[in-house]
């Protein structure tokens, strides 16, 4: 960390030449971004909500049978059609939503100042975890798409006329995804809890600005 | 004797890392993605439902609905242990306030309106009043504000970040 200051401090030049960030440097603010907040982590509120959601309702379908005497103790008059519904458009949703969230995702990445000389908690630096999270994030997208289709097929082809409307090979599948979604989703957390991506007060921190003086 | 009875029940607390928390990652953003995405697909899905007639969107919307009410209270506990821990500084503390001040009110006017739905739903499950879209509307932009709110004591204030908490622990914010 000091010596990062030391060399911003006196080889400024030469951190100016070294990104291509610098050339428009003076339209961003202190989090690097030309906007206060980052757009991509909230589109991923939609994509993981939508998603997680979308696959629990699809479980609550298939496990109708057994829920059936318990939502008529509670007098709650739900169908097995209305849980899969949930499913299949939650799903549909959650991946229109996801080609924002990935394009988002690559133009803050490209803007992305990590603090230099930190590790994530599983050992990863700054561009390993920002390349990890970069290619994951495509191909969650491409992941989604697919089971998108997949569930489309069962809904209006394969599963018409059945009450359970997916099959347990892509419940099992949505399972799998959602934990790697966790696993790729606190990659994203870390970049900006550790690295302290396009956070202004971390920013301000690192390049020893005093934060009294900006952040009232 | 009450000194000694604090250190006790100190002791028993468990450690805080480097993000000051007790566990690893910061819990309240992740329980967050189900009251957010699913209030606001809710009231896409009645725009949707009540302009294309598609009655099959509102009982989606409706378990939408369920799902979002019962995140927001998980929501607001987690919230509350972790604005505990987030030693707010500068106008993050009015910011942290007003976040939870109408975290609170959402949980109510979420628990209100999702129970109106049920309501409205047992009379004609395939029909809704397009008054209920105002409601959807007010809503949306106060899930919206909420979420403006909690984003800036994140990205501007940076609250338990590690740079922000290692600032705080050395005293210089």
């Amino acid at each position: 960390m000091i010596i990062y200051n030391i060399f911003t401090k006196y080889f400024y030049f030469l951190n100016n030449i070294s990104s291509p960030i610098s050339e428009i440097r003076n339209s961003l603010g202190p989090n690097d971004l030309p906007y206060q907040i980052p757009i991509h982590p909230n589109l991923v509120h939609l994509t993981i909500g939508l998603f997680a959601i979308g696959i629990a309702f699809d479980f609550a379908g298939a496990f109708y049978p057994f829920e059936k005497r318990i939502l008529r103790f509670l007098a709650f008059p739900v169908t097995r059609v209305g849980f899969h519904d949930v499913g299949w458009y939650n799903i549909l949703a959650a991946s229109f939503i996801t080609f924002f969230t990935v394009a988002t995702g690559f133009f803050e990445m490209l803007l992305a100042v990590p603090i230099a000389d930190v590790k994530s908690i599983i050992g990863q630096g700054a561009i390993t975890t920002m390349l990890w999270h970069g290619v994951g994030g495509v191909l969650i997208l491409f992941i989604f798409i697919l089971m998108t289709i997949w569930r489309g097929y069962q809904r209006f082809v394969f599963r018409k006329d059945f009450g359970r409307q997916v099959s347990w090979a892509y419940l099992l599948s949505g399972t799998i995804i959602l934990l790697l979604m966790g696993l790729h989703g606190s990659l994203g957390a870390w970049l900006a809890s550790d690295f302290g991506v396009h956070i202004t007060a971390d920013q301000l921190l690192v390049n020893g600005v005093e934060l009294k003086n900006y952040l009232s | 004797m009450y000194m000694q009875l604090y250190l006790v029940v100190m002791s028993l607390l468990p450690a805080l890392n480097e993000k000051n928390l007790p566990w690893i990652d910061v819990i309240h953003p992740i329980i967050v993605h189900f009251v957010i995405a699913m209030t606001l697909i809710a009231v896409v899905f009645d725009i949707i439902g009540i302009f294309t007639k598609r009655s099959n969107l509102f009982e989606v919307s409706f378990l939408n609905l369920i799902v979002a009410t019962i995140a927001i209270f998980v929501a607001i506990i987690f919230g509350q242990i972790e604005a505990g821990l987030a030693n707010p500084y500068g106008s993050s503390k009015d910011i942290l306030n007003y976040h939870s001040t109408i975290g609170w009110s959402l949980a109510a006017i979420l628990s209100i309106i999702t129970g109106w739905r049920y309501v409205s739903r047992q009379n004609n499950p395939n029909n809704l009043s397009i008054g209920f879209l105002f409601v959807d509307i007010i809503l949306a932009f106060l899930v919206c504000v909420q979420v403006y709110l909690g984003d800036k004591l994140v990205w501007i204030y940076g609250l338990h970040t590690v740079p922000v908490v290692n600032a705080i622990r050395d005293g210089v914010i």
